[in-house]
């Protein structure tokens, strides 16, 4: 419990980090195979007017690692992955919603206020491991549960959606 | 009472509580249940699992047709990756353990895994052999197509019979807290009613205690008596306005401070701190709840006076209190001491009365002695007619002034309990017989009849006192004679056997001038006598009957009279008597036998008169006489000298009587066997038996009769002698006789006693019937006579004869009679 209380709070601290560095600069367009693509009323673009991250980037923007237990899964595992909050500050983004999408093109709606900071991420490793398709990947919206009963709602797991790989943003 | 109340209070509340409690507890645990269910609502860890089934077969569908154009290789991967995903889900997710749970359900997922590992290594496998093996795809998933609707047909039965579990839990549970909330409501309500009706008992109780409380202040404010209240230590807590007159303290004074200081006295104050010290220690009480004691108090001016104090305790809630009542009784006290002073005053004067009264009648009675003896010294000499007449006078008021200073002794001896009675044989008859003729002459003067006689049985021997009965019966018959004239007085005896007792009862009854009705009360009261000129006529001291009423109660009867006055008076004495065995008849008669010796006698004797008159007695009879002033000379005297008899008198100074006679006795003398007689006025039974005890032989009572003194010289004088046959005439004794009275007086006493012989024999001799009695009274009386002249076989003969009769035996009666006129015959002759 400490142990996961404390890894929660050194992610929120790098997440914080990697805020101000994405600000900074400019985002490169992807070279590898992309994982997401932001698309909306967005700040920051690199392929038009769209952010088409690849695996190196994503990681880049800065990731925590939230363990937790899911109702999807078998006991508490580790999910790495870049908080929505930076991704929201990233685009700029601070109002609004978010209309996140699978690959078989199910949507869900996700208020930019659910990007909170500790709040939910985009994780990309499931125990370290980078997620197929097969296993929910290759982004999956992980709200941290055991930290909290207002994250083991229906509507936060209608939210929790896997296979992501487009966010539109709605301001 | 209060202490079971409080209990019972207390238990219910403490029922309550935990009542109460237990209803929060249940309440508690079912709140976090429904809390739970509620959780298990809202959390809806299952309600997107039917969802996510019927989502897999969605993107089954999406598969299989996408395996319909199977050259977009990459789409056919992508959709079979994303159903490959929604499989391991149901696989893996704790959301669909329940699921997995299902039997069929369990085989049909197994169904599905086979098929996505088959198809999988087909589709893994790259582009051509997707491309060539597309066939072999759409069949596996139309192999399994069915399966999958039914996994979601499955899943459907599984999650709605589960949820329909879970509102059933729910409603139960909210039942559950429904009934609890009731069960709560209720034990509230029971709570409010109980505490409603403690408060109301508790207020009414309260009420009570006021009251109470009031009451009490007013009891004891108003209280008579002092009351003081103190704690266990001492200190007074309550002090009532009786306490404070009483006392002299002010209430708001004392209140805090130790009771000793205040009110005990300061010689007492050890004592008390002790007894309040031992009470603390040990809880021994000795003044607590013991009634009323009399103590001495102290008032605020440090002034002691007696108090009576009743302590009693009481337990209340701050210790053990003490509840002092105290009464001052100065005033009783005092009073009680004035009458104890007035009574011990009068006791004093009434004894010193007593004694005075003693004293005097014994002073007067030995003087009078002395003369009386005179009297009869001088009778022996020679006397003119006229003085001799005189004689008689002096006599006869010496006897009755004997009488009375006699009476007044008894009564003041027997008041003082001193009046002994004996117990010995007497022959009432005789008794009765001579108190008639001895009243005879009064009753021929008064022209009255006089008789006697028995009614019923006669026991004519009884054991009883001879004396204080002859005392009481003349008395009685001495006063029906006097008040009697031309009447009768007659006496009856009768014996009734009351309650195996036997009972005599004497009545005298005359027909005299009777009692006046407000006197017959108080007849037997001392100094009463009768107002009329009749009663001054005959005279008294009124102390007679008063006399009478004390012997009858010291022989344990009863004396009453009834009178009519005018018509005569019955007096009626009863006494509880036994028959007494008639005493042995003494066949000789050696007493007045005449003694033929001179006796050498020592005379002890401090009275000067009873001196001259013993001495000439003695001495008229041939004895010498030695004389000693008092015990001790006395006894000197019978230490030196012989002597053949001694008369010691009882009361002397120096050396009484009785110390003298045990000296003689213990002493070696000539005189340690010789016989001593008492001379003593005291006549008591007790009082005789100690003189015996002293040594001495026989009593005389004073005054001395020259007969009784004769009697005694005689038998110690002749004790030497041998009883020999009766001499007919003892010459010598006659000489005496003759000397000591005069020639002239002797042949006169010769003639007359002759006569008196030659009558007794007539009348023995005639026709008349005799009466016994009779026979035994003159016998006895010229047997006296015979004495003095020495007719000592003439004597003897009349003894016999009396004797006789008196016992009743015929044959020796009428051998005595026919022996009678020849011993006469023989006698009389030599009398002169």
């Amino acid at each position: 419990m400490m142990n996961r209380l404390a890894t929660t709070v050194m992610g929120l601290a790098f997440a914080m980090l990697g805020a101000i560095t994405a600000q900074a600069e400019e985002i490169a367009a992807p070279t590898g195979a992309p994982i997401l693509t932001v698309t909306g009323d967005i700040d920051t673009t690199n392929v038009d007017d769209t952010l088409v991250l690849d695996v190196d980037r994503f990681a880049a923007l800065g990731t925590v690692t939230v363990e937790t237990s899911t109702i999807w899964t078998d006991g508490v595992n580790s999910f790495e992955g870049v908080p929505l909050a930076t991704l929201v500050d990233l685009v700029g983004a601070d109002s609004g919603r978010l209309l996140a999408s699978a690959i078989n093109d199910y949507t869900v709606e996700i208020p930019v206020s659910d990007a909170v900071e500790g709040g939910p991420i985009l994780a990309y490793r499931f125990n370290g491991e980078e997620m197929s398709v097969r296993d929910k990947g290759p982004l999956w919206i992980i709200y941290p549960y055991d930290q909290s009963a207002d994250y083991r709602t229906e509507v936060t797991y209608s939210r929790s959606i896997w296979q992501l790989d487009r966010i539109e943003v709605v301001r | 009472m209060p202490a079971t109340t409080h209990m019972r209070a207390k238990s219910g509340l403490t029922l309550l509580v935990t009542a109460g409690l237990l209803v929060l507890a249940a309440i508690a645990f079912l709140a976090i249940n429904v809390d739970e269910e509620i959780t298990q609502l809202g959390s809806a860890r299952s309600d997107n699992v039917q969802w996510s089934l019927s989502q897999a077969e969605v993107e089954f569908l999406e598969y299989a047709r996408q395996l319909d154009n199977p050259t977009d290789v990459v789409q056919l991967t992508r959709r079979f990756d994303i159903f490959y995903s929604r499989v391991s889900t149901i696989e893996t997710a704790e959301v669909f353990a329940k699921l997995r749970a299902h039997n069929d359900a369990e085989e049909r997922i197994a169904e599905i895994r086979t098929f996505l590992n088959e198809s999988a290594r087909i589709i893994d496998a790259g582009e051509e052999t997707i491309l060539t093996q597309s066939q072999a795809l759409k069949d596996l998933a139309s192999d399994v197509r069915p399966v999958i609707r039914l996994l979601a047909k499955s899943g459907l039965e599984v999650f709605s019979r589960s949820s329909d579990q879970q509102r059933a839990e729910v409603a139960q549970t909210l039942t559950q807290l429904a009934v609890t909330l009731a069960a709560l409501i209720g034990a509230l309500f029971i709570g409010v009613l109980y505490l409603n009706r403690l408060n109301a008992t508790l207020a009414g109780r309260e009420r009570a205690q006021a009251q109470t409380a009031t009451r009490m202040n007013t009891v004891i404010s108003t209280s008579l008596d002092a009351v003081i209240v103190s704690d266990e230590r001492g200190r007074i807590l309550e002090f009532n306005p009786a306490a404070e007159a009483t006392f002299g303290h002010h209430c708001e004074d004392v209140i805090g401070r130790d009771i000793g200081e205040i009110i005990v006295p300061d010689h007492l104050r050890d004592a008390h701190e002790a007894g309040m010290e031992r009470m603390r220690r040990s809880g021994e009480r000795h003044v607590v709840g013991k009634g009323r004691v009399q103590l001495e108090g102290k008032r605020a001016s440090g002034q002691t006076f007696p108090v009576e104090l009743a302590l009693q305790s009481a337990k209340t809630d701050d210790g053990e209190i003490f509840i002092a009542f105290l009464r001052d009784i100065s005033k009783r006290v005092e009073n009680e001491k004035a009458l104890v002073e007035a009574r011990d005053r009068a006791l004093a004067g009434e004894k010193l009365k007593t004694d005075f009264l003693a004293t005097m009648s014994h002073e007067i009675r030995t003087p009078l002695n002395g003369l009386l003896g005179n009297l009869t010294l001088l009778r022996d000499t020679r006397l003119s007619k006229e003085q001799d007449r005189y004689l008689g006078y002096m006599e006869s008021s010496g006897r009755l002034l004997m009488s009375h200073i006699s009476d007044v002794l008894d009564i003041t001896r027997y008041d003082a309990g001193k009046l002994d009675t004996r117990s010995e044989p007497v022959h009432l008859s005789a008794l009765l017989e001579d108190i008639i003729d001895n009243q005879s002459g009064m009753a021929v003067e008064n022209e009255t009849t006089l008789d006697w006689g028995w009614d019923g049985e006669p026991m004519h021997w009884i054991v009883s006192d001879h004396d204080r009965l002859q005392h009481v019966m003349m008395n009685l018959v001495g006063n029906a004679v006097k008040f009697t004239r031309r009447g009768k007085v007659s006496v009856t005896a009768r014996v009734d056997a009351i309650d195996g007792q036997n009972q005599l009862r004497l009545d005298v009854a005359d027909t005299g001038v009777g009692i006046d009705e407000d006197l017959v009360d108080q007849v037997f009261d001392d100094f009463v006598v009768g107002e009329t000129a009749r009663n001054r006529e005959v005279g008294g001291t009124g102390l007679g009957l008063g006399i009478a009423k004390r012997f009858v109660h010291a022989l344990r009867g009863t004396i009453s009279v009834q009178s009519t006055p005018g018509a005569g008076s019955t007096f009626t004495v009863t006494l509880p008597v036994q028959a007494a065995t008639p005493p042995a008849l003494s066949a000789s008669v050696p007493d007045l036998v005449g003694t033929p010796q001179a006796l050498r006698v020592l005379l002890v004797e401090d009275n000067e008169m009873n001196r001259i008159v013993a001495r000439a007695m003695i001495e008229a009879d041939g004895h010498t006489v030695v004389e000693a002033h008092h015990g001790r000379e006395g006894a000197e005297l019978a230490e030196s000298q012989p002597f053949d008899l001694i008369f010691m008198d009882i009361n002397m100074p120096v050396m009484d009587g009785r110390e003298a006679t045990r000296h003689i006795r213990a002493q070696t003398g000539p005189c340690r066997n010789t016989p001593i007689v008492a001379l003593t006025a005291n006549a008591l039974a007790s009082d005789q038996t100690a003189l015996l005890e002293d040594g001495m032989n026989s009593i005389l009572t004073k005054p001395l009769s020259r007969d009784a003194l004769r009697r005694v010289l005689a038998e110690y004088g002749t004790e030497a002698l041998e009883e020999a046959d009766p001499m007919l005439v003892n010459l010598d004794h006659s000489a005496e006789t003759r000397q000591t009275v005069g020639e002239a007086a002797f042949a006169k006493l010769v003639a007359r006693f002759t006569q008196e012989v030659d009558d007794l024999l007539a009348w023995l001799g005639s026709s008349e019937p005799h009466d016994y009695l009779e026979v035994a009274a003159r016998s006895h009386k010229v047997a006296g006579s015979a004495a003095i002249f020495g007719a000592l076989q003439l004597q003897t003969t009349l003894k016999e004869l009396e004797n006789a009769t008196r016992s009743g035996d015929t044959s020796a009666f009428e051998h005595s009679l026919r022996k009678l006129p020849a011993v006469w015959s023989e006698t009389k002759p030599r009398l002169l």
